[in-house]
């Protein structure tokens, strides 16, 4: 073995372990050659002097504060994240929870109003509250007396309760008096004074019932 | 047993790209303590040491997908970061001591303390360790990288190659110079005779 040869391989000489023949002969030049002794016992040295610098900071480690920075930082980048992934999806939600609410209403609204002509049809003819007492109407010759009830109708001579399904309020004022052309007794003292009438009006615009609504006096 | 190690790595990294901080925790506490040592060591300076590490870790949490499992293990990849970062530091800054910069940090004083008696073998002791970090230091990068993997952290060649990604070859290559380099700078402090005449 050459001594480049022998500080090729030699300085490991401890560590060959594989290759018996490069140990044997690297023993060999190390008892022949004082100039490789020397530098092999320089190199054990330096090999020991490494071993201990490293020892010092074998036990080194980062500090805790740079755990604390860069767990600060992967928080803040991840709750960024988190927080523009809650904004869009409490965005989206929002938006479904709209189309669901106008969708709701709307389809609320078509069923309200399909049936809103009859339920007003029915509400009138409930709120009505007719009076049948007399359900043919007045009998000829019996006298009828506009009731001062607010909310009752009377049928007017001749008018029937069945006509009254569409029938439509009007209110208007008129003089007590004029309630005699509807076939209502009228008292001649108070003949002048003004009332307010609730009549109801039937289909063919002819009105079938009245109620007194407000008197003037 | 290293590849599970590795599938391990793996997940933990997944985890943590997806907001997992204990997982990203785990990966910072498993990896830090030999980078920092390989930082530390190659730039002799705690704060560079500290900031390395902590910009390779920021690397990791910005940008998790750069590490591809397929091409080597996290350790590996983390390591490549590391030189990098080493290096751009070496080329910013002054060297700087590393005595010094180990003082400000109190771990120099530990493993000195416990094998030197005396104060006049204490000071002998750091004497002569300050002279070798101080050649150590002053090697060429790539023949440093090799003692440091090598002499100091102790790893095996196959070990060192792995995480500089070269073959094995070139780091015992590189560990013979840098030796060579260590004991010709530290040749004065003993009495070495010259080679006499070549290859025998």
């Amino acid at each position: 073995m050459t001594c480049e040869e022998f500080e090729l391989a030699g300085l490991d000489l401890e560590t060959i372990q594989a290759d018996d023949a490069v140990h044997s002969a690297a023993r060999e030049h190390l008892r022949s050659c004082p100039r490789c002794a020397a530098l092999h016992e320089n190199w054990q040295t330096l090999r020991a002097d490494l071993h201990a610098v490293g020892a010092e900071t074998q036990e080194a480690e980062a500090p805790a504060r740079v755990e604390m920075r860069l767990r600060q930082e992967y928080r803040t980048r991840h709750k960024t994240v988190k927080a523009r992934r809650a904004a869009v999806y409490a965005g989206w939600t929002l938006a479904a929870a709209a189309v669901v609410v106008a969708a709701v209403s709307w389809v609320n609204w078509r069923h309200g109003n399909g049936q809103g002509s009859t339920a007003s049809a029915v509400n009138s003819a409930q709120n009505l509250n007719i009076t049948k007492t007399t359900p043919a109407g007045p009998e000829l010759g019996e006298t009828i007396v506009a009731s001062n009830d607010a909310g009752e109708f009377t049928l007017l001579p001749g008018s029937l309760p069945g006509m009254l399904g569409d029938a439509t309020v009007v209110r208007v004022q008129m003089q007590r008096g004029a309630l005699g052309a509807l076939g209502l007794t009228v008292n001649e003292e108070r003949a002048a004074d003004l009332i307010q009438v609730d009549l109801l009006v039937g289909d063919d615009g002819q009105p079938q019932a009245l109620r007194l609504a407000e008197t003037t006096d | 047993m290293h590849i599970e190690a590795q599938e391990r790595d793996d997940v933990l990294l997944r985890r943590s790209a997806r907001g997992d901080e204990e997982a990203f925790t785990e990966l910072y506490r498993r990896h830090q303590a030999p980078l920092y040592r390989f930082a530390l060591r190659m730039s002799g300076n705690v704060w560079a040491a500290e900031e390395i590490v902590q910009e390779v870790f920021m690397t990791l949490i910005r940008e998790p997908k750069k590490f591809d499992p397929e091409r080597g293990a996290l350790r590996s990849f983390l390591y490549g970061i590391t030189r990098n970062r080493v290096m751009k530091h070496l080329e910013r800054k002054p060297r700087e001591s590393l005595h010094e910069a180990i003082d400000e940090d109190g771990i120099g004083q530990r493993g000195i303390a416990s094998d030197s008696p005396t104060p006049a073998e204490w000071a002998d002791v750091r004497e002569r360790r300050d002279q070798v970090r101080a050649a150590v230091l002053k090697l060429p990068v790539e023949f440093r990288e090799a003692v440091v993997l090598c002499g100091l952290e102790e790893l095996s060649y196959e070990e060192a190659a792995r995480l500089l990604d070269c073959p094995v070859g070139t780091i015992r290559s590189r560990l013979h110079r840098g030796r060579a380099l260590l004991l010709a700078k530290l040749e004065m402090l003993r009495d070495t005779p010259k080679r006499a005449g070549g290859s025998r």
